[in-house]
């Protein structure tokens, strides 16, 4: 044990402190930054003698303390955890206001819905059988058909308006996808590069976690820790990012309008089931619209095909020629009044075949066909409760989704952020440390005082 | 679930996240009591939407039944006033006719009786061609001018006009000439002819033929005479149950709107009651967030 080692001994310790009251400072410095861990110093006590050896036995104490690293503190598990919650309920809000939206184009309950224009359409015919001679009635019957085929064309228009900006928003998030994953492969680069230095990354490490937890809400993502400090983002199963590199996602689209998100370079279907918005989005695009578009279509035609029957088993008021269908076109964008109805309302047909040209047989039994099971105003109520039923589902598990989702980023946030006091209370640590050992350092230098100036003693 | 670490950063996230879905409960409240409606889109209850579309699309069919009903109200009432006032001229032609059975009277007398005779077929006739609107009331289905010509030949048809008066509930509110005046479908004089030949019997001076017009002339008309009264009741059978039908009509619309407002409009002192209750907590929400922003150990050091 050599003289001097106890100022060693000192100088550590003041080091060591200095360093522990500077991350007190960086912590409470960062204490609102959004993605910061808190960060622990981490200190070990410095030994004597390497190993022990025979003839070298000496008592000696330790040689002072060391700080080993700055350690950064977070749970791993509950990271993962948060990643796929937040994927979860971003996919369940992109299909919200999908549905919700949907909601709007049909805008039930309310007098500018399809029911009411179909109440009207129906009641039209009622006038019409009180005036089957009154071309006023015929004409507000094609008057009514026509506001119906509108409602009917109108929603089928915002099925698909509502279909293609579904489309463009999940373009501009895949790449934004790719940009993220971009700056999270260039992190890894940084990171590898200061690892291998022997530098702290922490700081980018934070970073980069807070660009996943961006990224997770954009798509469903898993990680992996890869080597020398990176880390790698896997999308179903394949990488996006991989260290330093990066795959590529796309967009395409088929003539039936549904969109896939593709990997770029490999051609095939990325596997979005684990969420985020660009599977809410894919999955409402391609499920969720097309279900309304495809019952809305099947009202139309048989709304069409109803009617039809109908008014060609009657006689209109133009002799010498069959009955004309009453609509044409198919499906709710295509549906339409027959033209020649239109330019012509003595060929709406109010009577029975082969009844008085006044009798009105026809338009009370087509009156009547709003009624009932079955029928078209019934198969629409379906529909609109239907859709109601899934909204709610999905606003309810929405709600649910993100209660979980604040819990567990909560959880996750009390690991990770700074407590105010407990940094304080470090501090304090830290500075009677530092005193105590500037005190130890000044109780050597007294006893060296001593020491040296022995010389005088009986001079 | 573990204790959780508590730092001044999840604090303030759950406070904002408690203040977040009061406030956000506050605005569902202030919109159904500022729109009045608490269904505002299927999902808010897609069973309470369900039933307010099926209301509404009742009440409109209610509302068509009524003025179907109105429409037929207007058809038999005018078929009632007609057959009223052919009754009457029937009576007068009938009196006329008994009247002629006296042997005193002169031919010149028989002759102005005769004339009277035909200007009561001539009324007759006009109320046969009485219109609703612009139809002749007793044509049936066919689209002529009148029901009959000047020589009391009919030229409607037999159709039936129908006013659908509820579900499924559909009432004839016409009869056809052949129905109330002649001829019948089996052939056989019309009422004007039993006139004419009456007024021909009392204009001819023979006899056999005056003799007729107290004897099968009048029985002749007799036969008519029952036969309006009897359509007459048929129609203030059907005008009742038209009536009826439109009294339940009504009765239906008033019970349905409330079932609709039930369903679809606010319940004010509820959501009055709600909305204050909501008041409370989103305050004491806030006095407790005023009092988590503590004092940190910073403000015990020197």
């Amino acid at each position: 044990m050599s003289t001097f080692s106890s100022l060693g001994t000192a100088l550590s310790a003041l080091y060591a402190q200095q360093h522990g009251m500077d991350l007190t400072g960086q912590n409470v410095a960062n204490a609102n930054t959004d993605g910061y861990s808190r960060q622990r110093v981490r200190l070990e006590a410095m030994g004597g003698v390497a190993g022990p050896q025979i003839f070298t036995r000496s008592m000696q104490p330790g040689a002072g303390v060391k700080v080993v690293d700055f350690q950064r503190i977070r749970d791993a598990f509950l990271e993962q955890r948060a990643l796929t919650e937040q994927s979860s309920t971003t996919a369940l809000q992109a299909g919200q206001t999908a549905l919700s939206r949907i909601e709007l184009s049909f805008s039930e309950p309310g007098p500018n819905g399809l029911q009411s224009q179909l109440s009207e359409f129906w009641g039209s015919w009622d006038d019409l059988a009180n005036r089957p001679g009154d071309v006023g009635a015929r004409s507000q019957v094609v008057e009514r058909a026509q506001t119906l085929v509108q409602g009917f064309n109108r929603a089928a228009g915002d099925l698909v308006s509502l279909r293609n900006s579904l489309t463009d928003q999940l373009r501009s998030r895949v790449d934004e996808i790719n940009a993220q994953a971009g700056r999270i492969a260039e992190l890894n680069n940084s990171i590898q590069s200061s690892v291998q230095a022997g530098l702290s990354p922490n700081e980018l490490l934070d970073q980069r976690d807070q660009l996943i937890n961006q990224l997770s809400n954009l798509v469903g993502i898993s990680t992996r820790d890869g080597a020398a400090g990176t880390v790698d983002v896997f999308v179903g199963g394949s990488a996006l990012v991989r260290g330093p590199n990066t795959e590529t996602l796309g967009v395409t689209t088929d003539a039936q309008g549904n969109a896939t998100v593709m990997w770029n370079r490999l051609g095939v279907r990325a596997d979005l089931a684990g969420g985020g918005e660009a599977g809410g989005l894919q999955n409402a695009i391609n499920t969720t619209i097309p279900t309304y578009q495809s019952r809305l279509d099947a009202l139309a035609n048989q709304l069409r095909d109803a009617v039809n029957t109908q008014h060609q088993a009657g006689d209109d008021l133009v002799a010498g020629q069959p009955t004309d269908p009453f609509f044409t076109g198919s499906g709710a964008a295509g549906l339409a009044v027959n033209p020649t109805i239109v330019a012509d309302p003595n060929r709406v047909a109010a009577a029975a075949a082969g009844a008085g040209a006044l009798d009105s047989a026809n338009a009370l039994a087509m009156a009547g066909l709003g009624d009932g099971v079955g029928s078209p105003d019934a198969v629409y109520r379906a529909l609109i409760s239907d859709l109601g039923a899934d909204a709610q589902r999905v606003n309810r598990q929405a709600d649910i989704q993100s209660q979980i989702a604040s819990q567990v980023d909560a959880a996750r946030k009390a690991q990770s952020s700074v407590n105010l006091d407990e940094e304080m209370t470090n501090m304090i640590a830290y500075q009677h440390a530092y005193d105590a050992a500037a005190k130890f350092m000044t109780a050597v230098d007294q006893t060296l005082d001593t020491l040296i100036h022995m010389g005088v003693v009986g001079r | 679930m573990p204790p959780f670490r508590v730092t001044q950063s999840t604090i303030s996230a759950n406070v904002l996240a408690g203040l977040q879905t009061n406030l956000e409960r506050m605005q569902g409240i202030q919109n159904r009591l500022s729109s009045g409606k608490q269904l505002n889109r299927p999902s808010d209850s897609p069973s309470g939407v369900l039933d307010a579309m099926g209301y509404r699309a009742n009440l409109r069919r209610l509302d068509q039944y009524t003025r179907n009903a109105d429409d037929g109200l207007g058809w038999l009432g005018t078929a009632d006033q007609s057959l009223t006032s052919s009754l009457d001229l029937v009576r007068r032609a009938r009196d006329l006719m008994v009247g002629a059975g006296n042997a005193g009277l002169s031919q010149e007398s028989r002759d102005a009786m005769a004339s009277e005779l035909d200007s009561i077929r001539a009324s007759l006739l006009s109320v046969a061609n009485t219109r609703y609107g612009d139809r002749p009331i007793f044509a049936g289905t066919s689209a002529v001018t009148d029901a009959y010509t000047a020589a009391g030949a009919y030229q409607g048809d037999a159709g039936a006009v129908e006013r659908s008066v509820g579900q499924g509930a559909r009432v004839t509110v016409n009869l056809t000439g052949p129905e109330v005046f002649g001829p019948a479908a089996g052939g056989g004089p019309s009422i004007f002819d039993v006139l004419a030949t009456a007024a021909t019997d009392l204009r001819s001076g023979n006899p056999v033929q005056l003799a007729n017009v107290t004897s099968a002339d009048l029985s002749a008309l007799d036969g008519w005479r029952t036969r309006i009264q009897d359509q007459l009741s048929v129609v203030g059978a059907r005008y009742n149950r038209i009536e009826t039908m439109r009294t339940r009509a009504d009765d239906s619309t008033s019970t349905i709107s409330q079932r609709l407002s039930d369903v679809e409009d606010v319940d004010l002192p509820k959501a009055v009651t709600e909305l204050q209750m909501q008041q409370v907590a989103y305050q004491a929400a806030l006095a407790a967030s005023a009092r988590v922003v503590q004092p940190s150990l910073v403000d015990f050091l020197r």
